[in-house]
């Protein structure tokens, strides 16, 4: 866990959340530990961000909940991605590339 | 699919809402004993496990707030929350609401009313098409004054100019007298030319419109009548070709019947055509008012360009050249014009109401402050739980919103019946009276008024409240005097704020009432009460002898009216003071073998400046010097011998006499001022008579020049009569004694000192207002030292009960309270001082008889000011001098 634990760029939240979630339902802290792991530790998400980009999430359509029994029997609330969710991560994962590339482009740039 | 989504969302959200909490309550636990369960299977110790779960989650409620936050409709919600959570709030203190309420409705609701008055008469568009392009033309004379305009200078402008499409003259006849219809009688009428309707974009609804030879010298006599007059005396006949009226003694067909509401010059009935007897050729006889419709693209700079042009053509050329020709012509918006009088008094008054406006807010404030301080620990435990201060100022926005709404609503219903009000008790003369009313764009102003005092009020309070650390108001909250400091400076401040702006206020009332009063004791130079006025107008006629023959109709009636039980004396005028003015002109001073054959002649004599005079021209009665009590000076009035064919006399006023004939007699004295009503004749000066206030008591007096009645005959007088009798009795028996002589001719009544005080109406309707507005502030910045001192010791009361308990005396609280209070309101009326000598100078045009600067008035006002506020200081103070020192340390 020495790796730099890096502050979001606005508007990658939903793109990881959508991301980690393609694994499959998952619980709020699932989702976190998630991104932990496919971020290489890079991005920590705190409860206090976590949680209300799921629900501003639910409320648009692209995840939906229900509430189920986790691994060692407890209850918690489960998140999966929609059909609209898959579009948008496919949307969102197109613009992200544009934007990585043209940032890369322009760093490269001398 | 996604909207489907947002609105299935956003409907959970709102309506279930309690069940969207509960289930995000239990998701948080859900995860915080997650994190736990995880810490425990890290290996570390229960108790340990949990702690660690919490700070990573960092606070239950904090993170539902901010889900929340983030919730589709979550605004909705929220400012439903706050608007419940302010009711309640509101309530809690229901006193200070309904005061607050009660003082915004007040404020809002006098605003309100006074610019539905201003909006009415000055902003609310003429009711014509496109009537911004409306524009009123006029001559612009040697000394700057503007005058009406004389034919030929009409006739150049309209066929010289370049930027209207159209410009038509027209003339106030005054009051006409009507038979013919289904009842004689006396209505407003006016003479237009053929083009006038056009300007208005108005065509008759019944009938045709006036054409070009209607106009011409000898063409048939037709007439247009109004809908009303229609309806009224013409029985709403469809066919007008049976419809004749008899006005002024000549008989005019009825052509035409124009639109409901159309009504230029106002209260007009009948609209003749101009010119019939042809026109006027000089070009200093100024008979007539003029408009025009601007071209398409042309702009009032333009058309100005344009008049003015011609019209210094017209100077340069023509060979009148004395100081009644034009020297400049003007143009301006048809409304300006109508307004141009009234709008500066008009604006002094909704100035006055914004002031009354800003006091009553200051006290709002200074409540509104009072409550927040106290609520600092309830501010300081909500922000604790996870309120953003985004939310907090949000919510103090929602209360004021709620105060003012409630407020504003309340004021509208009051100013519905202030409006009334006002419209009753606001001057004859002011233009446009009846369009003035609770409009759409009043009740928009009176929102939107509202809503600037709620964005005000609500940012003010927020800002208050919220800024400094909440921690340590919530650690400190409880003893009730942290954070007290800053606010009571603030409402201090406040206070000051509203004492300058109330001794701004009444100074400027103060010097309208001084000014009214100075007005007042002004000598008018006539007689005020006890004199009944009626007017009788017979048919205009050329004829020298069928003027002799009326000359005899009116001094049978006043000899038959002399033996009415109770009138003491009787006399006649052409015109009564103060009731709109007389027709002045220049007269020529001659001998008897110079007078001139024709009209025409006058012209070159006019150029002679030793010869030339100015007066007001005024065809009376020796009666009327009598009933109006205008003291002879010297020489004598008219008498029985002076006869139609003897040698006419005339006298003059005071003023004349001295201006025109400085140190010199003036009487015997002969004068030529027949350019006045057609009779050559020379006038010999028998006598002089006191000047009289002809403009009103604040006008100086006009040199005037009065001639018989029975030696220079009218058609329209005014008879006066003076008597002890009750006014009705004089008015029916008058009015019996008419209808003997000629059924056929009506009469109006008035009271001489219903016509007085009508003249003063503008200057009394200001004063009204303008004090009524001064007492109110008065009072609220009086209640709002008082609130800002109670609240000051209520606070201090533990600081006051030490210093007793350490041996102050009672003299020493007092005085402790008070010296504080008093720099307050010495700051207040210091800033109120320097504010009003700066301000006062805007109602200059409106006073009379005292400076802006008064200093008088400002000593007086500012003495009352400082009076009023250190009695409000003195309750409080007494109070403190009353504090138990026992009670206020056990208190804590």
């Amino acid at each position: 866990m020495s790796a730099e634990r890096t502050s979001l760029l606005q508007g990658t939240l939903d793109l990881l959340i959508l991301k980690s979630l393609i694994a499959g339902e998952m619980h709020g802290l699932g989702v976190s530990r998630r991104i932990q792991q496919i971020t290489v530790g890079t991005f920590v998400v705190k409860p206090g961000s976590l949680f209300p980009a799921l629900h501003r999430m639910e409320d648009e359509g692209w995840i939906s909940s229900f509430w189920g029994d986790s691994e060692n029997n407890r209850r918690a609330k489960y998140y999966r991605l929609t059909r609209p969710g898959r579009k948008q991560l496919e949307a969102e994962t197109k613009r992200w590339g544009r934007i990585s590339w043209a940032i890369a482009q322009a760093l490269e740039a001398s | 699919m996604p909207l489907f989504a947002k609105v299935q969302s956003f409907l959970r959200n709102f309506f279930l809402s309690r069940h969207v909490d509960i289930d995000l309550d239990q998701e948080v636990h859900a995860h915080l004993e997650l994190l736990t369960a995880e810490n425990i299977r890290a290996g570390m110790p229960p108790h340990e496990a949990q702690r660690a779960a919490r700070i990573e989650l960092g606070g239950i409620e904090q993170v539902k707030e901010q889900v929340r936050e983030q919730r589709l409709g979550n605004w909705l919600h929220s400012v439903l929350s706050d608007c419940r959570y302010g009711l309640r709030q509101l309530r809690k203190s229901s006193g200070a609401t309904a005061v607050m309420v009660f003082t915004l409705a007040l404020a809002i609701g006098a605003t309100t009313a006074i610019f539905s008055v201003v909006y009415g008469v000055l902003l609310r568009p003429l009711p014509y098409i496109d009537s911004s392009r409306i524009m009123a033309l006029f001559e612009v004379n040697s000394k700057g004054g503007w005058s009406h305009l004389a034919d030929p200078n009409f006739d150049d402008f309209r066929d010289q100019n370049r930027s209207f499409q159209t410009i038509a003259k027209y003339q106030n006849s005054g009051d006409v007298s009507v038979s013919g219809a289904s009842q004689p009688t006396r209505v407003a009428a006016t003479s237009v030319s053929p083009d006038f309707l056009k300007i208005f974009g108005v065509q008759p609804i019944l009938g045709r419109d006036f054409r070009t030879s209607d106009s011409k010298k000898g063409a048939a006599l037709v007439v247009l009548a109004s809908y009303g007059y229609w309806r009224q005396y013409l029985g709403s006949s469809p066919d007008l070709s049976q419809s004749h009226l008899r006005i002024g003694g000549a008989v005019y067909s009825v052509i035409g019947v124009l639109p409901d509401g159309f009504q230029f010059p106002p209260d007009v009935s009948l609209w003749l055509p101009a010119d019939v007897s042809g026109e006027n050729q000089s070009r200093t006889a100024h008979n007539y008012l003029a408009v025009g419709r601007l071209r398409d693209g042309v702009t009032v700079e333009q058309a100005n360009r344009d008049i003015s042009a011609i019209a210094q053509r017209i100077h340069q050329t023509s060979s009148e050249q004395n100081e009644y020709l034009l020297k400049d012509g003007i143009v301006l918006p048809l409304q300006d014009s109508i307004t141009r009088n009234a709008r500066p008094p008009l604006l002094v008054l909704l100035g006055a109401v914004g002031f009354l406006l800003l006091v009553a807010c200051a006290n709002v404030a200074n409540l509104l402050l009072a409550q927040a301080s106290v609520r600092e620990r309830e501010l300081a435990i909500r922000s604790a739980l996870g309120a953003a201060r985004a939310r907090l100022i949000r919510q103090f926005l929602t209360e004021a919103f709620l105060l003012s709404l409630v407020g504003g609503g309340l004021g509208v219903v009051g100013a519905l019946f202030g409006v009334a009000g006002l419209v009753a008790l606001a001057p004859q003369n002011l233009p446009r009276l009846d369009s003035v009313s609770i409009s759409i764009p009043v009740l928009a102003f009176a929102f939107l008024l509202s809503t600037a005092v709620a964005a005000g009020l609500g940012a003010f309070t927020a800002a208050r409240a919220t800024s400094g650390d909440l921690r340590t108001s919530l650690a400190e909250g409880g003893r009730g005097q942290a954070g007290s400091q800053g606010s009571q400076r603030v409402g201090r401040v406040i206070v000051a704020a509203q004492i300058a702006i109330t001794l701004i206020l009444v100074i400027g009332a103060g010097l309208l009432g001084r000014s009214l009063r100075k007005v007042l004791e002004v000598n008018p130079g006539f007689r005020v009460d006890q004199v009944v006025t009626m007017d009788v107008s017979l048919p205009d006629v050329d004829d020298p002898k069928a003027k002799a023959s009326q000359a005899i109709f009116f001094s049978n009636l006043m000899d038959r009216i002399k033996q009415v039980p109770g009138v003491r004396k009787v006399g006649a005028t052409s015109g009564l003071p103060m009731d709109g003015g007389l027709p002045d002109g220049m007269f020529l001073l001659m001998s008897q073998s110079e007078i001139p054959k024709k009209m025409d002649d006058f012209g070159a004599l006019f150029q002679q400046k030793e010869r030339i005079g100015n007066a007001d021209f005024c065809v009376a009665t020796d009666g009327y010097f009598q009933v109006l009590g205008i003291p002879l000076i010297r020489g004598r009035i008219f008498n029985q011998r002076d006869g139609a064919d003897s040698l006419h006399v005339a006298v003059i006023s005071e003023s004349l006499a001295r201006d025109r004939w400085p140190n010199q007699d003036s009487i015997g004295h002969t004068i030529e001022f027949g350019n006045m009503d057609g009779d050559l004749r020379l006038l010999t000066i028998v006598g002089i008579v006191g000047d009289t206030h002809e403009y009103g008591l604040d006008a100086p007096p006009r040199p005037t020049v009065y001639v018989n009645l029975f030696q220079r005959p009218r058609s329209a007088i005014t008879v006066t009569m003076l008597s002890d009798a009750d006014t009705r009795l004089v008015t029916s028996a008058a009015r019996g004694i008419l209808q003997d002589l000629n059924p056929e001719i009506p009469a109006r009544f008035r009271t001489f000192s219903q016509v007085y005080s009508a003249s003063l109406g503008s200057r009394r309707f200001n004063v009204i207002l303008i004090g009524f507005f001064g007492i109110v502030a008065l009072l609220l910045a009086t209640a709002g030292v008082f609130g800002v001192m109670a609240y000051s010791v209520s606070r201090r009361t533990r600081e006051i009960g030490v210093r007793v308990a350490l041996g102050a005396g009672s003299g020493d609280v007092l005085r402790m309270v008070l010296s504080q209070g008093l720099r307050t309101i010495f700051i207040g009326v210091a800033i109120g001082v320097a504010g009003a000598l700066a301000l006062t100078r805007t109602v200059e045009s409106l006073l009379f008889g005292v400076t802006p600067t008064d200093p008088l008035t400002f000593a007086a006002v500012s003495l009352l000011l400082v009076a009023a506020a250190l009695l409000a200081c003195f309750i409080p103070a007494r109070r403190a001098t009353k504090v138990d020192p026992m009670v206020a340390l056990r208190y804590e």
